[in-house]
């Protein structure tokens, strides 16, 4: 993949479909809205699974664009490129194409929780994105903004229910017609800018705002609830403004470990790669913010931002007195720019660089674009099934920043798999949920669409149970097969890659099962390792590989002729040997927690008035939340155990109804005169 | 399906339908999923309770479900073979797996799937009543690899779920274990209000932190400033947890046996007055009694309130050789029937009025193993008349009477020297006066059952006996009530030892040891989610990348 050049765009942009041009298709199974990273990935997934997808953007040199940090992955949300991945998605090749500084967090705290993480070149990631949608079949892109979302009259059997029928573009009176639309608007849902006191409508900057259509047809048509979130970026800094000498220097991984599965290396040569530069905030910082909180409009403004990753404004307001983390990272392998991660702001222009140059690094720091801020309307997504469906209108797909996520990970994981459903919806095929018991893509959509969100919502290794299960080194297995065999978006080369990864792996553990010497023999063999087992023990060689000190290298020159042949896997080898007795583990947990999941409650039930014993408050939180799954619906608060029997009992009893009526139907049929 | 457990209502026991399983504000949940069973709770585990009242009955049936009640059937009931016809009768001896010791002889049914209860391949023990017996068969259920305590409702949950309740059925269903959740609720804030709850959320909300802890140093340490101390710290508090329930765990059962009480066994031999201080402490007749020795046959138990402590009385049978031949061959098929290992008998030669009598004394050795406390009852008549004499007599007697020195050196004996309206007043007088000054033995109570003579006096050493057993509520360190969240402790301090297992090699599976010991403590306490755990991240540290 990397050794492949990129086509040439120029060549690639002439294939973009114009809202005029006579020839432009007017039809298509999905169309996705929004270029970012939920859109990208939606559309490629969508085209990938065999739809004819339409991708709708404000402008195509912008489609893939960093909007915010020059990076990916981290602890978390590494663990979320690697699945997109897994399931063949855009940004893990991305990564690899355009990282320019690699490294894995966490690698002294167990690889289940390792977090790989790149710098990336702004101008490498777009130029990738943009020339693998455009030269992916049955995928074609188009500059246009949305003017309206259509939709059906409520279905008079079904009350409240929509069907999507396309969209509308501005200043276009032709409707391009589809069976699923996936809206990835991130924070051009009604965005506001902000930056000191002045307010101007929009998502970015130097990017038209979204039209008011789409937020009206969510809103009044579908009665969606909405609710409004804010976040934020930095100013960016001109990089020959600021003293290096006053800076810790923090270097990237000697050896880049790339994102992709289907990557044995990164494009970027370990040599080539930039490092990034750590300071600190002073008192100086805290005093500039105080004195400029009267005309900073976003600071004061009730919108709930995220915790963790807030402006300097609230860390400190929040923690005062304290010193700050500052990261200087590089924008690009070319690019005269640092990204401060850590000063996202939104006083005036004057009060942010007055700010900056209370850094002692940046004392003489020049601004090149002020920080801002962004406020945006979000879609609570409680009101989607966990194929981010919109509950009541059906083929509409919401993805990203739209319900109430924030960062570029939990957009494309979410872009991803909105984009497969939306594909199979389009297809006839039933839509799918990903168990959170299997992925971390699925416990981020569970989280969402049982919990709802308050905050910006981003992953952590902490909300998944199944931590030791959900590494980011075995998600190809996780995810891959599944990904071909049951969902479609996974081409077959992959797979060919994963089916030989997991037969060989399972090869290997096979043999280190096999490879079975009492404890004296072992240590006549490995003199080094430390071993204080009684004499009649006898270990295999999976027992030995989960010693610390043991690696699959050490075994296998012990061993040649029965373990050299796998050297290639000797990492994940040695992973799966520590963390197998704890998978095993949780496998029964997981087990069950599926067969919950399985058992999934109609869309149409009417909570309010079904003819069962169930509080009315059970009754309202049901009504809201409407959980798809007996699982979702046990983790909601306030149900009762009672009150899951008896709904298990009704489900079951008006499916054996209807059942006995099909029954009945047929045997009415085949009994009528031919 | 439930879990029996007595309540104590004013010194009347009553077995109750209850469990306890407490969430704090989250309700229990049925299909509990992320509130975090830990891994060796799910649904594939063998579960087990006992499912008959608890407190006095004939026989007891303990039922088993699960895929390793074949097991349990064949370490328990000793079958190597082929196994029973399904849904069968079969009597057997019944041992613990572990010490190969005879528990009772009772009867054992093998129910294979799907022709069971609960649709799972299940087992019936058939047991005699006795709490003894019952926690001693529990117990040895308990050590069964893959086997532990049912929940509440499970044995119909999965009855249930394996679709072997029809519709009408289920329809109760809902509101049964509604009232049980009821129940559960207004006994849990009962007792999460107390001293033992502030314990218990006191640790809770010390582990919340010290996962919160690890979980920061895990996701933002390496963007943050989290430091390394962060995690010394957890280390300390973490190593305090672990001591502080062990050594709540190693409080000798005193919680316990004020919820379900204490077990007092009388013991000693045949015609001694066993059953008539029974009948005394009763006030009622409980137990026949009459001049022949050797009247009670089987073992009589009566729950009493002892100065408001509960009390489990046993009255056990003495044997001996004995020329009625009816009860001859009473004795003799009641050795058979109990198996030599069980029958609990030693020759005990008694001088006492110069006539050599061979008395046998047997008690279900289970019974006096597992006792609290043991009444010894001796007939005054039978005592040497020097008392110097009469206390080596009593120390012999005693080693012969309890099956181990155990309970004699801890307390747990009390020597009721029965008849004593027999003796001349000259000579009780002395006796009493001698006895008191020996050292080494238990404390001394003499009594007349017939004319209550010293009853007074009795009651209030065993009133203190067996307050010292429970502890008193009022004072000292909350004692453990439940055997539930005994085991829910034991697995959270064994969680606790996970942690530290891996701290320095792997922190993603150390966390694992918190997480697993927060859930839990989470059975007793209240479920712990996510959100609460960032919640505390976010209040402790400076996040912002």
């Amino acid at each position: 993949m990397l050794t492949k050049r990129l086509p040439p765009l120029q060549s690639l942009l002439l294939l973009v479909s114009r809202p005029h041009s006579h020839h432009a298709r007017q039809q298509f199974d999905v169309i996705v809205v929004g270029g970012g990273h939920a859109g990208t990935e939606a559309a490629a997934a969508a085209a990938r699974m065999g739809a004819e997808t339409l991708l709708v953007t404000q402008k195509i040199h912008t489609v893939g664009a960093l909007s915010c940090n020059p990076s990916l992955g981290g602890v978390g949300k590494g663990q979320l490129v690697k699945e997109v991945d897994a399931l063949d998605g855009l940004c893990g090749r991305a990564g690899d194409w355009a990282g320019i500084h690699f490294s894995i967090l966490n690698r002294r705290k167990g690889p289940a929780v390792w977090g790989p993480r790149a710098q990336l070149d702004r101008q490498r990631y777009r130029e990738f994105i943009q020339s693998e949608l455009l030269s992916t079949p049955r995928l074609t892109v188009m500059e246009g903004s949305v003017e309206e979302l259509l939709v059906t009259e409520p279905n008079p059997e079904k009350p409240g229910c929509h069907r999507v029928t396309g969209i509308c573009l501005a200043g276009s009176n032709q409707p391009i017609s589809a069976s699923s639309v996936v809206l990835t608007t991130g924070t051009f849902l009604s965005g506001s800018l902000f930056v000191g006191q002045t307010t101007s409508p929009g998502g970015r900057i130097g990017d038209a705002p979204s039209s008011a259509g789409l937020s009206y047809t969510l809103r009044e048509r579908l009665g969606l609830r909405i609710g409004r979130l804010r976040t934020g970026t930095p100013p960016r800094i001109v990089k020959d403004s600021v003293d290096l000498s006053l800076v810790k220097l923090h270097l990237p991984d000697s050896h880049p470990s790339p994102f992709s599965f289907l990557n044995t290396h990164t494009r970027c040569k370990p040599e080539e790669q930039l490092p990034c530069y750590l300071t600190f905030t002073t008192p100086g910082v805290e005093r500039v913010v105080r004195e400029s909180l009267h005309v900073n409009c976003h600071i004061q403004q009730d919108t709930k931002g995220p915790r963790y990753c807030p402006s300097i404004e609230s860390r400190v307001l929040r923690f005062p007195g304290r010193s700050h983390q500052v990261w200087l990272e590089p924008e690009g392998m070319t690019s005269d720019l640092f990204y401060p991660q850590g000063l996202s702001m939104t006083m005036p222009p004057d009060m942010q660089l007055r700010l900056i140059r209370e850094i002692p690094a940046m004392h003489r720091a020049e601004i090149h674009t002020p920080g801002y801020g962004v406020q945006y309307d979000f879609v609570c997504p409680t009101q989607l099934s966990p194929a981010l469906q919109v509950k009541n209108t059906q083929g509409l797909f919401l993805a990203g920043q739209i319900n109430g996520t924030t960062g570029y990970e939990e957009a494309a994981a979410q872009g991803l798999w909105a984009g497969v459903n939306a594909a199979r919806c389009a297809l006839s095929l039933p839509t799918m949920a990903l168990s959170r018991t299997e992925s971390y893509i699925g416990v981020l959509i569970d989280d969402l669409v049982s919990r709802g969100v308050t905050e910006p919502y981003r992953m952590f290794t902490s909300r998944a149970e199944f931590r030791t299960s959900l590494r980011p080194d075995n998600a190809d297995l996780r995810l891959t097969l599944k990904g071909f065999e049951e969902v479609g978006c996974v081409s077959s080369v992959r797979y060919q890659e994963a089916v030989r990864v997991k037969n060989t792996l399972q090869d290997a553990l096979l043999a280190l099962q096999a490879l079975t010497l009492s404890a004296p023999n072992w240590k006549k063999t490995l003199p080094d390792i430390c071993m204080s087992k009684v004499k009649s023990t006898i270990l295999t060689g999976m027992d030995v590989l989960q010693y610390n000190d043991m690696s699959f290298e050490m075994l296998a020159s012990a061993f040649p002729e029965c373990l050299s042949s796998y050297k290639e896997f000797s990492l994940r080898l040695k992973i799966e040997a520590v963390y197998k007795p704890h998978c095993d583990l949780n496998k029964k947990e997981i087990e069950r927690i599926q067969k919950e999941e399985n058992m999934s409650l109609p869309q149409d039930i009417d909570y309010l008035s079904i003819p069962v014993s169930l509080s009315q408050e059970v009754r309202e939180i049901l009504d809201r939340v409407r959980p798809s799954t007996l699982g979702a619906a046990t983790r909601l608060e306030g149900i009762t155990p009672a009150a899951i029997v008896s709904l298990f009992n009704y489900v079951q009893f008006t499916k054996s109804q209807r059942m006995k009526r099909e029954e009945e139907l047929c045997a009415r049929n085949v009994s009528l005169p031919q | 399906m439930i879990m029996p457990l007595l309540l104590v209502c004013r010194g009347i026991w009553r077995a109750a339908v209850y469990t306890l399983k407490t969430r704090g504000t989250s309700p229990p949940k049925l299909f509990s999923t992320c509130d975090g069973a830990p891994a060796g709770l799910a649904d594939a585990d063998t579960i087990f309770a006992l499912s008959s009242g608890h407190g006095r009955c004939g026989v007891a049936v303990v039922r088993v479900s699960g895929p390793a009640s074949v097991t349990a059937l064949r370490l328990m009931a000793g079958l190597t073979g082929r196994l029973p016809t399904p849904r069968t009768a079969l009597l057997r001896s019944i041992t613990d797996p572990q010490t190969r010791e005879v528990l009772d002889r009772g009867l054992v049914l093998w129910f294979p799937a799907p022709h069971s209860f609960s649709g799972e391949d299940s087992v019936e023990f058939h047991v005699h009543g006795g709490p003894a017996v019952i926690t001693a068969v529990l117990q040895a259920l308990g050590s069964v690899p893959g086997m532990r305590p049912a929940e509440a409702g499970e044995f119909t949950r999965r009855a249930f779920q394996a679709g072997k309740l029809g519709l009408t059925e289920v329809e109760g269903l809902g509101d049964l274990i509604h009232a049980e959740t009821e129940a559960q609720r207004r006994q849990a804030l009962r007792q999460m209000s107390g001293d033992l709850g502030r314990l218990y959320q006191d640790w809770s909300h010390r582990l919340k932190r010290c996962l919160a802890h690890v979980e920061a140093f895990i996701d933002f340490s390496e963007d943050e400033l989290i430091e390394e101390g962060v995690l010394d710290q957890v280390d300390r508090s973490l190593r305090d947890l672990q001591v502080e329930m062990e050594q709540h765990l190693k409080d000798e059962r005193r919680g316990e046996r004020l919820r379900s009480g204490v077990q007092v066994v009388i013991a000693g031999a045949t015609n001694a007055g066993k059953s008539s201080l029974l009948n005394t402490l009763c006030q009622r007749p409980a137990a026949i009694v009459s001049p022949i020795a050797g009247t009670t046959r089987d073992v009589v138990e009566t729950a009493l309130d002892i100065g408001g402590f509960p009390v489990l009385l046993s009255d056990t049978a003495g044997l001996r050789d004995s020329p009625d031949l009816v009860e001859r061959e009473g004795v003799r098929r009641a050795r058979e029937r109990k198996g030599e290992q069980f029958v609990f008998y030693r020759k005990l030669s008694v001088q006492g009025a110069g006539q050599r009598l061979v008395t046998w004394v047997t008690t279900g050795r289970t019974l006096v193993e597992q006792a609290d406390l043991t009444l010894v009852v001796v007939d005054s008549a039978h005592l040497p008349t020097e008392a110097h004499q009469a206390a080596a007599f009593l120390q012999e007697h005693l080693r012969s009477v309890l099956p181990s020195q155990k309970q004699y050196e801890t307390d747990r004996c009390v020597l009721v020297l029965n008849k004593t309206d027999l003796l001349p007043e000259k000579q009780r007088q002395k006796l009493d006066r001698e006895l008191r000054a020996v050292s080494g033995l238990p404390p001394v109570c003499p009594i007349s059952c017939q004319t209550n003579e010293g009853l007074k006096d009795f009651l209030t050493v065993l009133h203190s006996s067996v307050k010292t057993l429970c502890g008193d509520p009022l004072s000292g360190a909350p004692t453990l009530t439940q055997a539930r969240h005994r085991a829910h402790l034991q697995q959270c301090a064994a969680a606790l030892a996970q942690y530290q297992r891996y701290r320095d090699t792997d922190l993603a599976l150390a966390a694992d040891g918190v997480r697993l010991a927060l859930t839990s403590l989470g059975r007793i306490t209240g479920r712990v989610g996510a959100e609460e755990i960032l919640d505390i991240i976010f209040k402790d540290f400076c996040i912002g990348k």
